[in-house]
């Protein structure tokens, strides 16, 4: 694996070691983050770290480097493929990785420096926001001088959602983050939190859930053995997720002054995202029924299967709590933490491990390093995200409720401590899922084969 | 359907433009720019404060909404749209780890403020919140002046009482101990004066007083009540030391009128919001008997006891 050289799936394989670096790195700032909330004194008074700093530093590892880098790598390995076409570059696409992961370095850098533009997922300052812009135009055109080049004439549905994602992250992390405004990457009063939530809603749905949604597009079908279901439903639910998923980002401003005809749109299209959702779900479901057994059989689509079952969860919850007389007591607390993780480590998180582990073996020509600790990973992962959903709703609804019924924010700081105390026992089991993850990955691309397991 | 790649680009790029259109660029024009009632323009101190806040993440905990459901801190005044026409960035936020502070302004006095950043837990012992005295001093000031500016001309009012009333309040400290008490038990109602704390002692309720205690009152009045908790250095006037009461006639009605009330100008907050009637009457009688040992708790006057008092001296 050479660092700039031209290898068939270098660019793949670079952004799945990256991924699990940024694995490792992301979760824990995020134990660090749960640690400060149990016990603000415990790590002193490091400015670097401070909760204000390490939450957005552990947001954008998560988002960008963690889960953005596996699903791009597993988007350069999809689109190639599925074309029958080799990567336009393998150079430019090693140097877009490059550029990507001087960005997540950057903007985690300068997050632990204090230089933050302070709206959520587009902290990272206009320096940073240009080298991503830049790797996510690089990207875009490498994929799709290999789509025009392409072999075979018929796109798959994977396809789609591919540069479906790439054309709407880029245009939403362009106008989300204000760039023609460097000094605030912001606008002035009530538009800038319309503008804020419709960038930060969008940057999960429009960038983690389309790459996660071809990646399971593609394997879904490869493991159980059995073509796509429905053609059809793969057209509804990818024009209805590009239509519906975009005009819902004022739901996280349903209590603000936000304008009332806004908030409409945002509650309608937060139920209206039941449609793509289904589809999706639906079509995918009837591709696998039947051949579970196929598919947990292959570490890659068992964790893929996970992914699902959270994405299904997710976008139960998500439509849900976009109804005010839900939010009345979800809003403000650890229940929209609950949900964040599901929809990003459950949910996009899972599917882009799966991803790696039914990808890797393709690319490097051996198996994976371990099997076995690849399946050590995934309870982890499994135990870890369900025991953060229950711990983090709980508190939420106490919060939530005490809240609604008179309580002070400081009444109730004792009362949820227990649960930030578990939080931080789970945060264990993530932290410890990466590492597994890193070692595992580290040793397949060397090439070496765990001795304890006979193939 | 059949889907190419430019179907697919120029498809999306379509429909993110009408969206945009419709969800962003609407609302941005269509919004009124009219300032609110209570708007002002921020000074070049609360401007840095502002900018500090935004740079270490303050808007993670804390939100600047008030809702129309919610109690507590601000609660006096719902959002309105006119309030955020000079925010860049909005500092809404979307948790609240610690409290809502659109209407923060003036409800401490500054020094109240150091003491918080330098340490929450001085002056608040079950925060979670980080410290910031690694700022320094500068950044701290300049925090604490936008925190003041919160509630704009709301907040100015604010402001200008605490300072009219930390100047009478040093003013009585200096004075001496027996002026100082006297001062301060003349800023409570007179009917408040006379009125003993009606529920008689019982351990129970010495014990919940002490949790309470801990909870709230320690970091400024200190462990034993000498006002010398770890809050003190940053304070002036400094906390009461409960000692001074001792035969200068203080009363239940005293202590249940200041804890609920706070004393304005001084670092005393008022806890009505978060405590109520029990938890205000325990933790006065438990600093009463505890640290000037003179409590007045069930001594006449006083009316039908209530069902739950099970003491064979009130049974008359």
């Amino acid at each position: 694996m050479k660092l700039f050289k031209d290898e068939p799936y270098g660019t793949t394989k670079l952004f799945f070691l990256s991924s699990a670096v940024w694995f490792v790195i992301g979760t824990l700032a995020g134990f660090i983050d749960a640690t400060h909330l149990a016990a603000p004194e415990l790590l002193g008074d490091i400015p670097w770290i401070v909760f204000g700093r390490i939450r957005p530093m552990h947001t954008n590892l998560v988002i960008f480097g963690f889960v953005g880098s596996a699903l791009l790598g597993t988007a350069h390995y999809l689109v190639p493929t599925l074309v029958h076409t080799p990567l336009y570059s393998e150079r430019l696409g090693k140097a877009s990785l490059w550029i990507w992961n001087v960005a997540v370095i950057a903007g985690t850098a300068t997050l632990s420096m204090a230089y933050s533009q302070g709206r959520e997922y587009a902290e990272w300052i206009w320096p940073v926001d240009m080298a991503v812009l830049t790797a996510l135009a690089m990207m875009f055109y490498n994929l799709l001088q290999t789509v025009v080049r392409r072999k075979e004439k018929i796109l798959y549905v994977s396809t789609w959602y591919v540069f479906g994602g790439l054309v709407f992250t880029f245009f939403i992390y362009f106008f989300g983050n204000a760039v023609w405004n460097p000094g605030t990457g912001a606008i002035t009063g009530m538009p800038d939190a319309i503008l804020a939530w419709f960038y930060g809603h969008g940057v999960v749905g429009l960038f983690l859930t389309p790459l996660a949604v071809a990646s399971a597009y593609y394997i879904i079908p490869i493991v159980s053995r059995s073509p796509l279901y429905s053609h059809t439903l793969s057209l509804v639910g990818f024009w209805t997720i590009l239509m519906i998923y975009t005009h819902i980002g004022t739901h996280h401003l349903l209590q603000t002054p936000a304008p009332t005809w806004l908030k409409v749109i945002a509650i309608s299209g937060s139920l209206g995202m039941l449609i793509p959702v289904a589809t999706v779900l639906v079509n995918l479901w009837l591709t696998m029924r039947g051949r579970l057994g196929y598919l947990h059989a292959d570490i890659g689509g068992k964790f893929i299967f996970a992914g699902l079952v959270w994405y299904l969860l997710t976008c139960i919850q998500g439509p849900l709590q976009s109804l005010p007389v839900v939010q009345r007591v979800t809003h403000l607390n650890n229940w929209v933490i609950a949900h964040a993780h599901l929809g990003v480590l459950g949910f996009s998180g899972t599917i882009a491990l799966g991803s790696m582990y039914f990808i890797l073996p393709r690319i490097t020509g051996h198996s994976l390093y371990s099997r076995r600790l690849a399946d050590v990973q995934y309870w982890l992962v499994l135990i870890g995200m369900a025991g953060f959903f229950t711990v983090l709703t709980a508190a939420g609804l106490i919060q939530g409720n005490g809240w609604l019924n008179g309580e002070v924010v400081y009444r109730l700081l004792p009362q949820i401590h227990v649960y930030m105390l578990l939080r931080v026992s789970i945060g264990i089991l993530i932290v410890g899922a990466a590492c597994i993850g890193l070692y595992n990955i580290v040793m397949t691309l060397r090439g070496e084969r765990s001795v304890t397991e006979t193939p | 359907m059949k889907m190419t790649p430019t179907l697919i680009i120029i498809g999306g790029a379509a429909i993110f433009a009408v969206v945009l259109l419709i969800v962003v660029i609407l609302p941005w024009t269509t919004i009124s720019e009219e300032p609110s009632e209570i708007f002002r323009p921020r000074t070049e101190i609360e401007q840095r404060g502002r900018v500090l806040y935004v740079k270490n993440g303050c808007t993670y905990c804390h939100t600047q909404f008030v809702r129309n459901i919610d109690w507590g801190l601000g609660a006096e005044r719902i959002a309105r749209s006119g309030d955020y026409i000079e925010d860049q960035p909005h500092l809404l936020g979307t948790e609240r780890t610690g409290p809502d502070l659109s209407q923060e302004g003036g409800e401490h006095p500054d020094d109240w403020h150091l003491a918080h950043f330098v340490n929450p837990r001085y002056v608040r012992p079950e925060s979670i919140m980080p410290s910031w005295g690694f700022l320094g001093i500068d950044n701290i000031r300049a925090l604490i002046a936008y925190k003041q500016s919160l509630g704009f001309t709301m907040a100015d009012y604010r402001v200008a009482r605490q300072k009219h009333w930390k100047q009478k309040s040093i003013e009585a400290y200096e004075a001496g101990p027996d002026d100082n008490v006297k001062w301060l038990h003349e800023r409570v109602p007179e009917p408040w004066r006379q009125l003993p704390n009606p529920y008689p002692t019982t351990a129970a309720g010495l014990q919940r007083g002490q949790r309470i205690y801990q909870g709230f009152c320690i970091g400024c009045h200190g462990p034993i009540g000498d006002g010398m908790g770890p809050a003190q250095p940053y304070l002036y006037p400094p906390p009461l030391n409960f000692t001074v009461l001792r035969d200068r006639g203080v009363s239940g009605g005293i202590f249940y009128y200041q804890i609920m009330n706070g004393i304005t100008g001084t670092a005393m907050p008022y806890f009505k919001r978060e405590l109520e009637s029990e938890k205000i009457w325990d933790v006065g009688n438990y600093v009463a008997v505890t640290f000037i040992g003179q409590s007045d708790a069930g001594r006449p006057p006083r009316g039908i006891p209530a069902a739950y008092e099970t003491q064979p001296e009130v049974r008359e």
